[in-house]
C-alpha cells in the first residue's frame, strides 16, 4: 500500500547512440501519511520525478502504483499543487476549489459544504468570491492547496509551490502548510531546492542526484520543528554537504 | 472610525496580505474617468461643430455649392423630416436586424468549426486550406454571385454578412483555443476532468475572449458588407438610403445615412465591449497595470 516507485527509468534525449536517462532505476517505498520531500540541484530529476507521478510524462522503464493500482495518466487520486498556482482565471476561488467535485459530479451542496470547509481551512473566508487575479501570491496559492485537497486525493504532489513566493511568506506558508497537512494527514511528495523548507516540513528527506537517489534521510524532529536547533542545523548541515556534494571537498584534495 | 476598525482587522490576519487602496486613490481615478468622458463626448460634438463652421464659412464665402456638402443641421433637418415619416426608424431598424443577425449566425459558426478543427485534426487539414483561399476574397466580389444563387432577399445578406463574420471570428477563436495554457489543462486533469471537462471548462473559457477580439476585428468588414449588401437588389437599409439618395441627388438624406451607419457602428462596438467587460470581468483591466 501507499505509494510505490519501481525501477523508475526516463528519458528524453539520445547522446552517442545511448538514452541519457533524467531519472535511471528509481526505487522508493512511501507509506501513507508521510510527508516526504524531494530535494536536489536543477537537473537533478526531480520535476520529472513528479511529472511521471502526476501521470504528465510516461515511463520508459518501470512504474509508480498508488495503493497497488498502476498510474496511467493524471487522475484526481492524486492531486497536485503547482509553483505557478495555475488556478483557473475564469473561475471564483469558490469555484476553483470546487472543481474537482463538480467533475466528479457531486451535488449543489456537497459541493458547497467542502469549499466552505476548505476555505476555512486555508484561512481565505471572505474571499470565496474572489478572482484569483485579485489574490497575492501567498494567497493563490492558499486556493491552489485547497483546490487539491477538495478532492481528497490519496496523495498530494507539490511541485516548489513556495518557490515563487516571496520570503517572508514563504515562511508563513510553511508553517501553515504543516498545519493544513497535520490537519489532513496525506501523504504528501513535496518538491523543493530549499534545504531548510526540507528540514522543516519533511518526514523523509529523497535527495536526488544525476537520476538517482543519492541519499534517503529520515528526519527524527518532534513537530512544530524550530529552525535554530541543534539537530535541525546538523540535518541541514548533512543535507547541504550531500547536495553541494564533494565540490567543496574536491577542491581542497587538489 | 469603521475604515480604522477594518484596517485594525487586516493588521490582525497578519498573513493576510491584503491591499486596500484608500478612497482618495479612488475618488482621483472617478475624477479622472470622468475627465475622459467629458473629452470623448467634446471630441464628437467638436467635430460636428467645425463641420458646421466650414458650412456656415461657405454660405459667407460661396467657395462651393453648398449641396455637395450638406452641414449637420441641414442633415439633422433631413432626419426629422425622415424620422417624422417613419422611413428614418425602418430603415435603421433593418439594417441593425441584418448587423446582429448575420454577425450573429457568422461567429457561432467560426466557433462551431473551430472546436471541430481542434478535436478532428484531419477535419482541418481537409477544410482549412479551402478556407485559407477564399477567406482573402472581398466579400463584395462574392455579392453579385450570391445574389443571383440565393436571390435579392434576406437570405444573401445574411450570408454576405455572416460570411465576412465568419472568416475572422474563426482564426481568432483557433488561436485562442490552441494558445490555452498547458498548466491549466494538467491541473484540469489532475482534478479529475475527462477530455470532454477540459475542452469545455478550461479550453473554450480560455479562448471566449480571443473570440470577442475576432468579433470587434471584424465588425468593421461585416459593416461594409452589410452597407454594400443594401447597395445592391435592396429595397431597405442604411446602404439603400445613400444608394437612393445619389439617384435623386439627395445629398442630405446620403449624409444622414452616412452618418447613421457611424452611429450604428460605434453602438454595436459599445455593446459589445460592455458585455466583454461584464463576461470577462475576472481578467484585471489593463489600466491597473500602474496607478
Amino acid at each position: 500500500m501507499g505509494l510505490q516507485i519501481n525501477n523508475l527509468c526516463k528519458g528524453f534525449d539520445v547522446v552517442n547512440g545511448q538514452m541519457k536517462y533524467v531519472l535511471n532505476n528509481i526505487n522508493l517505498k512511501i507509506e501513507t501519511g508521510q510527508f516526504i520531500c524531494i530535494l536536489g540541484k536543477s537537473g537533478s530529476g526531480k520535476s520529472t520525478l513528479l511529472n511521471l507521478l502526476a501521470g504528465y510524462l510516461k515511463a520508459d522503464l518501470g512504474n509508480i502504483t498508488v495503493d497497488d493500482v498502476i498510474v496511467d495518466g493524471p487522475d484526481a487520486d492524486r492531486g497536485v499543487v503547482f509553483q505557478h498556482h495555475a488556478l483557473f482565471p475564469w473561475f471564483t476561488v469558490e469555484e476553483n476549489i470546487g472543481f474537482g467535485p463538480k467533475v466528479a459530479g457531486q451535488s449543489k451542496e456537497e459541493i458547497k459544504k467542502l469549499t466552505d470547509y476548505y476555505i476555512d481551512l486555508v484561512g481565505l473566508d471572505g474571499y470565496a468570491e474572489k478572482y484569483p487575479n485579485s489574490l497575492s501570491g501567498g494567497m493563490a496559492q492558499r486556493v491552489g492547496i485547497a483546490r487539491a485537497l477538495a478532492n481528497d486525493p490519496k496523495v498530494l504532489l507539490m511541485d516548489e509551490p513556495l518557490g515563487a513566493l516571496d520570503a517572508l511568506t514563504r515562511d508563513n506558508m510553511r508553517k501553515e502548510l504543516e498545519r493544513i497537512w497535520s490537519a489532513t494527514k496525506k501523504t504528501v511528495v513535496f518538491i523543493t531546492h530549499s534545504v531548510p523548507e526540507a528540514v522543516y516540513l519533511a518526514d523523509r528527506v529523497i535527495v536526488l542526484k544525476e537520476g538517482q537517489v543519492d541519499m534517503d534521510l529520515k528526519i527524527d524532529l518532534p513537530r512544530p520543528r524550530d529552525a535554530g536547533d541543534a539537530k535541525f542545523v546538523s540535518y541541514v548541515t548533512k543535507l547541504e554537504e550531500k547536495l553541494t556534494d564533494g565540490a567543496i571537498t574536491e577542491m581542497i584534495n587538489e | 472610525m469603521t475604515s480604522i476598525a477594518i484596517k485594525g482587522d487586516y493588521l490582525e490576519k497578519g498573513h493576510m496580505e491584503a491591499t486596500k487602496s484608500s478612497t482618495h486613490n479612488i475618488d482621483r481615478k472617478n475624477a479622472e474617468k470622468r475627465n475622459l468622458s467629458i473629452l470623448r463626448v467634446s471630441s464628437i460634438l467638436g467635430f460636428f461643430l467645425i463641420w458646421q463652421s466650414i458650412g456656415w464659412l461657405n454660405e459667407a464665402m460661396t467657395w462651393f455649392n453648398p449641396v455637395y456638402l450638406p452641414t449637420p443641421l441641414a442633415i439633422l433637418q433631413a432626419g426629422i423630416e425622415m424620422a417624422a415619416d417613419g422611413t428614418l426608424w425602418a430603415n435603421i431598424f433593418i439594417s441593425l436586424q441584418r448587423i446582429f443577425a448575420g454577425v450573429f449566425i457568422g461567429t457561432l459558426l467560426a466557433f462551431i468549426v473551430a472546436i471541430l478543427f481542434v478535436k478532428f485534426k484531419k477535419v482541418k487539414a481537409l477544410i482549412n486550406p479551402i478556407f485559407n483561399f477564399i477567406g482573402p476574397i472581398p466579400v463584395i466580389a462574392l455579392l453579385p454571385a450570391v445574389v443571383i444563387w440565393f436571390g435579392i432577399g434576406e437570405s444573401s445578406k445574411l450570408i454576405i454578412i455572416a460570411f465576412s463574420t465568419f472568416m475572422v471570428v474563426l482564426s481568432y477563436a483557433l488561436d485562442g483555443m490552441k494558445n490555452t495554457d498547458p498548466l491549466l489543462i494538467r491541473s484540469a486533469m489532475s482534478l479529475g476532468a475527462n477530455s470532454y471537462q477540459v475542452f469545455t471548462k478550461v479550453i473554450i473559457k480560455s479562448a471566449m475572449p480571443n473570440i470577442f477580439s475576432g468579433i470587434k476585428a471584424s465588425l468593421s468588414g461585416s459593416f461594409a458588407a452589410m452597407v454594400v449588401a443594401e447597395m445592391m437588389g435592396a429595397t431597405s437599409g442604411l446602404g439603400y438610403v445613400i444608394i437612393n439618395a445619389k439617384a435623386w441627388f439627395k445629398m442630405n438624406n446620403m449624409f444622414l445615412a452616412i452618418v447613421m451607419i457611424g452611429l450604428l457602428y460605434t453602438l454595436f462596438y459599445f455593446i459589445i465591449t460592455m458585455l466583454e467587460g461584464y463576461l470577462f470581468r475576472w481578467k484585471g483591466s489593463v489600466d491597473n497595470a500602474i496607478e
